[in-house]
């Protein structure tokens, strides 16, 4: 009822606005009619993508990608804090549905198929695309839900420069950054350097246990919800980024990304926890190096590229209780990674012709005290497209992909798509695609001790998607951008992690998934007067994720029923107001109730209502002849919610950052 | 200022739908007089989404989360066993640190224990004196049921030391305790009470879980063999009598050859009825058997439920009154399992859906 009204109130109020902003932009600004802003590239045809451009992206240093995801899309990212597992989910999917790509190279771990975003500090980033379901397999096999790209790209100044960031914030939390770049003509480097590290003890109202007061025959007279600290919940986290891009005489681009991790976080006791014991620990480590060489050959109407990495990772897990209790865990991934790719474009005819061939050979070794595992897999991808423009209004896609896992060779992945402009004036656009995907089990699903299973099979589905979208806008006056698109996807055999009788779990192919629904987006950039600016982005999903498969037994009454976890409705604004060098920031995202049984019953005990969040950020930029400062105060939880986002694990209350910045002007640059 | 106007009108409207609410403190009364059955419900592993059921069988009624629903609070991570004690409920909460002493009427809190490592099992040797089995520990640690306190612990010599040992079942005969040590282990421990030393100890078949004592005073175990891969063997699940005396294993009997992932035959729970004389135990099905008899049974006393797939049960237990049988399926285990009462003679008489991972069954008399 509350969400209802809410979500009615939230319409009612906005499409009141919205009347209310024609007028005035008729109005007070005399706008004459709109025009058409942009005309598409042709290597996104067919495509539905989200990008997130580096100003959303570098918003403050304290942010990982999980936060940036959060506030700017409809994705649904699961967390239970800063510095915890985040795992991001398309349309209704799981996590290990969703590729995550960094400057090309796969950086889903092949142990577990997933990429946990916390990892992944926002500073890091210079550009982000999320590619919504089939959109995905022009870039990767395996994205069922869609595909992250990351990437990183040359500063556009030239001659040295320094960027630093200190932030201070509740709970002992620090923030650092340092960015140090040269660039000229032909070369460009970049430093980038982040840390973060808080105790991250938190203070909240533990509602799911009680305290007792005995007397002296140890009967209980009083009990009372204690106010405790988040346990054992520090983390360090330290990355480094160097890159090198180098443009030859004829236009080639050299480039060298290479990112060093170095993690220890904690991991917080859950609020049913009564140990208390001062010789707890559980903790997790990760050191990881990722690596890519890449080269592109690029002339006028063809390229060809070849890229080359490597990713080292290795991953620590300590748990004892009292000496007593010990789980010392260890697991070293290598992947070695290497790429071609090339495009053709026939300009006459208005076609382009692109493919692509990438290897990926993980090598891992994972054991704890007790078992283990090593294995070895080789994953070959490769793709082909065409993208024809017969009229200027319309576009047409096909893609296929073949991959093999190992020594098996996937069914053929194929993509059709076509899209087409129905309105000039508004810039209006009809797109559609329908698409096979698979994804092949993770290597933990298939050899991990104890428990794989090597009988699994992979997931496979089927997606259709149609949209609309139009872009209107004048020049340093305002831009609108509006989209919606309805998706509908089948997954068969999906593998869910389950207890067994022996202590274990053990994955298995026990569900269908029919997922469906509608996403929607809209961003308006206005200049509001002399000096101000507004800028906007909203996005909004409805993503029912239904279990159609046959009953795991009688009496199974997860048939026909949202999977648990995933919200059927997720959504998120950010709106910046700048004024000269002032700018302030709000941001809200919302997902509705999710269900913690396959059932969707509502157990006392495992409620996840509907979330609710709210941040706001207030920022000066100060500039002076020898350097620009910069002075930032954020607030998180501005309404000092109590909520868990994932049963069990609290979520800090209201608290606040501050963060300080400086760019020293070293002599003359040029943009 | 007119868009201002109208952009505050729209963050007022983002503020107004952004609060979070949550009902707590909420308590029900109960007067659970008759006899009935407690479900533990494991819940799923870090979740705290631990629950209690009651099941009064005479007018086939259940009450689901009784514990949350008389104590305003979770009962935590994890319940994996129950054990009733003069109108006193002992949960046992493995990933909680903590056994809950609960009045079996009214299920409302009367104590805990906490600080345990890692606990599976309670069992009581006298009002003042009970211990407390730990998985991934080579302990066993000794309580004071009346103050709820720590007063020591035993240290028990383990086959191998992989995850620090493990020790899980308990049976006392007489002044003697004897152990399964299960996780990575093959070991049954004899303990003398009287000094909570270790007098003997015997390695059997791979990881000994299960545990029961028939009248003839013998100890009926059941090894589930481990698994592919482990490090230290897989090797059929295995039915043991073992005499007290000596530790000596007197009968086996090889049950089928556990499996992961698709597998459908995982040997556990070994119950024996309130006489002592059946043995019961999950295997598939359900499996029942003579403690007389020369050989297993060739069929399973309950089949599993055909449907598209196979019922996995997980949870059994056997009344001590009736000797009805009580069988959970965990189904996904991310729902409500579902329990079915069966009639001595294996007619079903009833069923009911429980908590989420239904693991033990617990009898208030």
């Amino acid at each position: 009822m509350r969400k209802g009204i809410s979500i009615l109130l939230l319409l009612l109020v906005s499409l009141t606005a919205w009347a209310e902003e024609r007028d005035w932009l008729r109005d007070g600004l005399e706008i004459p009619d709109v025009e058409v802003v942009a005309r598409r590239p042709m290597r996104d045809i067919g495509v539905e993508q989200t990008k997130i451009d580096s100003a959303m992206l570098h918003q403050n240093i304290s942010l990982s990608m999980a936060d940036i995801l959060s506030f700017n899309s409809s994705i649904f990212v699961k967390n239970s804090g800063r510095a915890t597992l985040s795992t991001v989910s398309f349309r209704g999917t799981s996590p290990s549905h969703t590729q995550v790509l960094w400057n090309g190279l796969l950086i889903n771990s092949p142990m577990l198929g997933m990429t946990d975003f916390s990892m992944i500090p926002s500073f890091l980033v210079d550009k982000a695309t999320l590619l919504h379901g089939s959109s995905s397999v022009t870039e990767s096999g395996g994205g069922l839900g869609g595909a992250v790209k990351l990437a990183t790209e040359p500063t556009a100044e030239e001659g040295f420069g320094l960027h630093f960031v200190q932030g201070v914030g509740s709970f002992w939390t620090f923030d650092d950054f340092l960015r140090l770049t040269y660039g000229n003509g032909r070369w460009h480097s970049s430093t980038r350097v982040v840390f973060s590290t808080s105790k991250n003890n938190y203070r909240y109202r533990n509602y799911d246990k009680k305290e007792n007061i005995y007397d002296a025959e140890h009967n209980i007279v009083e009990q009372y919800y204690p106010v405790e600290r988040n346990r054992n919940a520090a983390f360090r986290d330290a990355h480094l980024l160097q890159e090198v891009y180098y443009k030859t005489k004829n236009g080639d681009r050299l480039s060298l990304n290479a990112w060093y991790t170095n993690s220890y976080r904690e991991l917080p006791l859950l609020t049913t926890d009564y140990g208390s014991s001062p010789e707890y620990e559980n903790y997790q480590r990760e050191n990881s190096f990722r690596g890519v060489v890449g080269y592109d050959h690029i002339r006028t109407n063809w390229r060809v590229g070849a890229k080359a990495g490597y990713i080292y990772t290795w991953l620590g897990y300590d748990y004892s209780y009292n000496k007593v209790a010990t789980t010392r865990s260890r697991s070293r991934i290598n992947t070695i990674y290497a790429s071609v790719s090339g495009n053709y474009s026939f300009e006459e005819a208005k076609v382009l012709l692109s493919g692509d061939i990438t290897l990926h050979e993980n090598f891992v070794r994972s054991s704890d005290s007790a078992v283990g595992y090593s294995a070895d897999r080789a994953e070959l991808s490769a793709v082909v497209s065409a993208r024809w423009q017969p009229i200027d209004r319309l576009g047409v896609a096909a893609t296929m992909r073949e991959e093999m896992y190992g020594q098996e060779w996937t069914l053929p992945i194929p993509v059709v798509a076509v899209e087409g402009v129905v309105s000039q004036k508004g810039n209006i656009m009809l797109r559609a695609s329908a698409s096979r995907n698979h994804r092949a089990p993770s290597l933990n699903d298939l050899y991990f001790r104890p428990g794989g299973n090597p009988d699994l099979r992979s997931e496979t589905g089927w997606s259709y998607d149609a949209g609309i979208s139009s872009e209107v806008g004048r020049k340093d006056i305002y831009k609108l951008k509006v989209s919606a698109s309805w998706f509908e996807s089948w997954i068969d055999d999906w593998i869910l992690w389950l207890p067994t009788n022996k202590g274990f779990f053990s994955p298995r192919n026990v569900k269908k998934v029919h997922s469906y629904g509608v996403e929607a987006q809209a961003s308006l950039s206005v200049r509001l007067a002399k000096d101000w600016r507004l800028e906007l982005n909203g996005s909004a999903a409805w993503t029912p994720s239904v279990n159609v498969g046959a009953p795991i037994s009688a009496g199974d009454n997860s048939i026909g029923k949202q999977l648990p976890y995933v919200p059927r409705f997720s959504s998120s604004v950010t709106g910046r107001l700048s004024f000269r060098s002032w700018s302030l920031l709000y941001k809200w995202c919302h997902y509705s109730e999710r269900f913690t049984m396959s059932s969707n019953d509502v157990a006392l005990t495992g409620k996840l209502p509907p979330y609710f969040m709210n941040n706001i950020e207030l920022e000066k930029q100060f500039s002076f002849r020898w350097a620009d400062l910069s002075l930032k105060g954020a607030i998180n939880n501005l309404f000092n919610e109590e909520y868990v986002s994932v049963l069990s694990h609290p979520m800090p209350g209201i608290n606040f950052e501050i963060f300080f910045g400086i760019r020293p002007k070293w002599g003359e640059k040029k943009r | 200022m007119r868009c201002l106007r109208q952009i505050s009108v729209c963050i007022l409207a983002v503020l107004l739908a952004s609060c979070m609410r949550w009902e707590y403190g909420l308590t029900e009364q109960f007067d659970a007089t008759a006899n009935g059955v407690f479900i533990t419900n494991e819940g799923n592993f870090t979740y705290g989404g631990a629950t209690l059921s009651y099941y009064d069988p005479t007018f086939k009624s259940v009450e689901n989360e009784v514990f949350y629903r008389a104590n305003a609070m979770k009962l935590g991570d994890v319940a994996q066993s129950m054990v009733v004690r003069n109108g006193i409920g002992w949960v046992v909460v493995n990933n909680s640190h903590v056994v809950f002493a609960i009045d079996v009427e009214t299920f409302r809190e009367v104590g805990r224990i906490t600080d345990l490592p890692s606990p599976r099992y309670i069992l009581f040797a006298s009002d003042e004196k009970a211990y407390i089995s730990q998985i991934d520990s080579d302990r066993i640690i000794i309580v004071n049921p009346k103050t709820f306190q720590i007063t020591g612990e035993i240290i028990c010599p383990m086959t191998t030391e992989y995850r620090t040992g493990s020790t899980e079942q308990m049976v006392l005969l007489g002044d003697y305790l004897y152990v399964a040590c299960w996780s990575y282990q093959k070991r049954i421990l004899k303990i003398d009470t009287r000094t909570d030393k270790v007098v003997d100890y015997k390695d059997i078949g791979l990881q000994p879980k299960s545990m029961v004592a028939d009248k003839n005073g013998k100890l009926w175990v059941v090894s589930d063999g481990g698994y592919e891969g482990n490090a230290i063997g897989y090797e059929p699940a295995k039915l043991y009598r073992i005499n007290p005396e000596n530790l000596e294993v007197e009968q086996t009997f090889a049950l089928g050859l556990n499996g992961s992932g698709n597998a459908t035959r995982s040997a556990s729970r070994l119950k024996i009825n309130d006489k002592g004389d059946m043995l019961y135990w999950i295997d598939g099905g359900v499996w029942r058997m003579a403690i007389d008899a020369a050989e297993l049974p060739a069929e399973p006393f309950i089949r599993p439920i055909e449907g598209v797939n196979r019922s996995l049960y997980y949870a059994l237990g056997v009344a001590p009154d009736t000797e009805e049988v009580y069988v959970g399926d965990a189904l996904d285990y991310q729902q409500r399992s579902i329990i079915y009462r069966y009639s001595s003679d294996g007619k079903l008489l009833d069923s009911f859906t429980a908590g989420v991972i239904a693991g033990d069954f617990c009898w208030k008399k």
